[in-house]
């Protein structure tokens, strides 16, 4: 593995050099504080040292809601077009880009999800170490997933380390290079993380236990507001609705962000719902989290960003309960 | 290639099988692009999207078998959005469907075997493209049984075909009815009874049976446990579980039971697959 270097002094000519490439987005701190992954124009600071953003960059590969296909009678039912000006997401954590990895096996697999991979295909990846706090999880339950992206930053204290990956990533050097400074290292520092090791969690394949009283512990204080799974960067459930145009003829096809903790995520028509309690509801949700399921069975999708136990309103937590039921696994 | 993409198809006949529920036939207005499946061509057990333009998509179980022409029978109760729409539909009108999706029974399986089916209510869908699939194959099959149970005795579903089958040397037919009510004539006897009674006194060998059921899902937590007592084992049975199924390729996340999702390794599970998941019945 071959690093550059790039002095802070250069990170705005850095950022510069990235909008020619595309479109360029970053972490950017709000005037309410928070943190959001949104557009970098010139003069725009990203913040690259605050622990999580508010929404995980999922947003830009399933958008909380979009237009999926619209109809017309003349022409049935056909895809929007999709923008494919490449975008660039600038400053991804290893857990982020690990989700990304995620959901990319999930939506680029067969059949591959025609939306998506139209807004995967634009994006230039640049990810970024950081500092663990006490609400990330990616030390004590590792994620098993890759934390693939075209370049990655370690920062330290006297400015970048680089690496380059892909043919993405290629393209990336090939418009920084008169910037980059050579390293004779060849490792990052252990100090900058940018993967979770090689020691993931294997998912156990046991059936979980009804009657543990976490599940009802769980349930009695959730409040069913969904921001565990808005937040969370490998939550992918969607609905799909349909809404009819008001000359009476064309109609749009929208998919929207669900949450498998409200009741009507498991409803049919008729009104019958699968998951009727809370609690069940929470084991779909662990399930999924930490056992995986459909063609990623056996795969945990938790990366451990932490960001469900932050905006948990009660402070809900799922992973102490998978501390102890996974870590007996092999 | 799009699979969330739906194909046009035009309604050519709805024949009306009770006050709530008609057996529509379809036909493909439009080719599936090249190298993509045809909505038209499927396995019973398995189900395809249906769309109705401004009222959305909902999964339906074929009900028919594959037919030289095309065409598709799909067998809808009134109970949603979009069979409410469709139930206001004519022939001639024009919807949209894809597909197919999902795992259907194995007919692999099944031959050289005796098949027992048991319907309850609308199960009688799914389980009439497959008892048309095995009497199309009559010979590769041992013996076939039917038992079908509905509400009423009004409630039954293809009454014209009960009648024809209940004329069949080469297949065994059993009607049960929640309540008591004026049978059609021409139909065998409908039991007062729940679908588990017509097993009472059924000759059945369970070394040689397959069983295919589907129906409500209470329906399942009675009829599994007296088909296990009769020796059947959980690989030979096979059920057809409903969920709600958004996108039918395993990406929405809405039908999983337990690890398992209903719209790629489903809607026909082995009952040994899904004995030790929770809710899955």
């Amino acid at each position: 593995m071959t690093l550059s270097a790039l002095s802070y002094n250069d990170l705005p000519l850095f950022l510069a050099r990235l909008r020619t490439l595309g479109e360029l987005h970053g972490p950017v701190r709000g005037s309410d504080g928070a943190v959001r992954f949104g557009p970098l124009p010139p003069g725009l600071q990203p913040d690259l040292t605050t622990q999580r953003s508010l929404l995980p960059p999922k947003k830009y590969l399933l958008a909380p809601s979009e237009t999926i296909l619209t109809y017309h009678p003349a022409t049935g039912y056909q895809a929007p077009p999709q923008p494919k000006t490449p975008l660039v997401l600038l400053g991804i954590h290893p857990c982020d880009l690990a989700a990304i990895v995620y959901l990319d096996r999930l939506f680029l697999a067969d059949p591959p999800d025609p939306t998506y991979t139209a807004r995967r295909d634009r994006l230039i990846l640049i990810g970024s170490s950081c500092t663990p706090d006490q609400y990330c999880s990616c030390q004590q339950l590792p994620s098993p997933l890759p934390t693939d992206c075209d370049l990655f930053l370690y920062q330290q204290a006297d400015g970048l380390l680089l690496r380059f990956e892909g043919p993405k990533g290629a393209l990336l050097r090939e418009a920084l290079q008169d910037l980059l400074q050579s390293v004779s290292a060849e490792q990052p520092p252990a100090s900058t993380r940018d993967h979770f090791g090689n020691t993931g969690v294997a998912a156990t394949h046991d059936e979980l236990d009804p009657n543990l009283p976490d599940w009802q512990q769980l349930a009695d204080h959730c409040l069913g507001c969904g921001a565990c799974s808005i937040s969370c960067p490998t939550c992918s459930c969607f609905e799909v609705l349909e809404f009819g145009g008001l000359d009476g003829c064309s109609a749009e096809r929208l998919r929207r962000w669900d949450n498998c903790l409200f009741k009507s995520h498991s409803e049919v028509a008729g009104g019958h719902s699968f998951q009727k309690d809370r609690a069940q509801r929470f084991r779909y949700r662990y399930r999924h989290k930490y056992h995986g399921y459909g063609q990623l069975r056996g795969l945990p999708s938790c990366v451990g960003c932490g960001r469900c136990r932050v905006q948990c309103p009660t402070g809900l937590d799922l992973r102490p309960l998978a501390q102890r039921l996974e870590r007996s696994a092999p | 290639m799009n699979p969330s993409l739906p194909l046009a198809a035009c309604i050519e006949a709805i024949q009306h099988l009770t006050d709530d529920t008609s057996l529509f036939t379809l036909q493909l207005a439009e080719r599936p692009a090249e190298h993509q499946p045809s909505p038209a061509h499927f396995q019973p057990g398995q189900f395809l999207q249906l769309s109705l333009a401004g009222a959305g998509e909902a999964p339906i179980s074929y009900c028919g078998f594959p037919s030289k022409n095309g065409s598709i029978e799909l067998c809808i109760r009134r109970a949603g959005r979009v069979t409410a729409a469709l139930h206001a539909l004519a022939p001639g009108d024009q919807v949209a469907v894809r597909g197919p999706f999902g795992h259907g029974f194995p007919l692999a399986l099944y031959a050289g075997h005796d098949v027992l089916m048991m319907a309850g209510g609308l199960g009688m869908a799914p389980l009439r493209s497959l008892l048309l699939a095995l009497l199309h194959q009559r010979e590769r099959y041992g013996r076939l049984t039917l038992l079908y149970g509905a509400k009423a005795p009004e409630a039954l579903l293809f009454k014209h075909e009960l009648t024809d089958l209940a004329n069949r040397k080469d297949l065994q037919l059993r009607l049960a009815v929640d309540r008591a009510g004026d049978c059609p004539s021409g139909l065998p006897d409908c039991r007062v009874a729940l679908l588990p009674a017509l097993l009472e006194g059924l000759p059945l060998d369970p070394q040689r049976t397959v069983v295919a059921l589907c129906g409500p899902p209470a329906a399942y937590r009675f009829l599994v446990p007296p088909l296990l007592e009769r020796g059947i084992s959980p690989q030979q049975l096979h059920l057809s579980l409903e969920r709600r199924m958004h996108c039918g390729m395993g990406h929405c996340g809405h039908c999983a039971v337990g690890t398992l999702l209903c719209c790629t390794d489903g809607p026909v599970f082995a009952y040994n697959a899904l004995q030790t998941i929770e809710g899955a019945l």
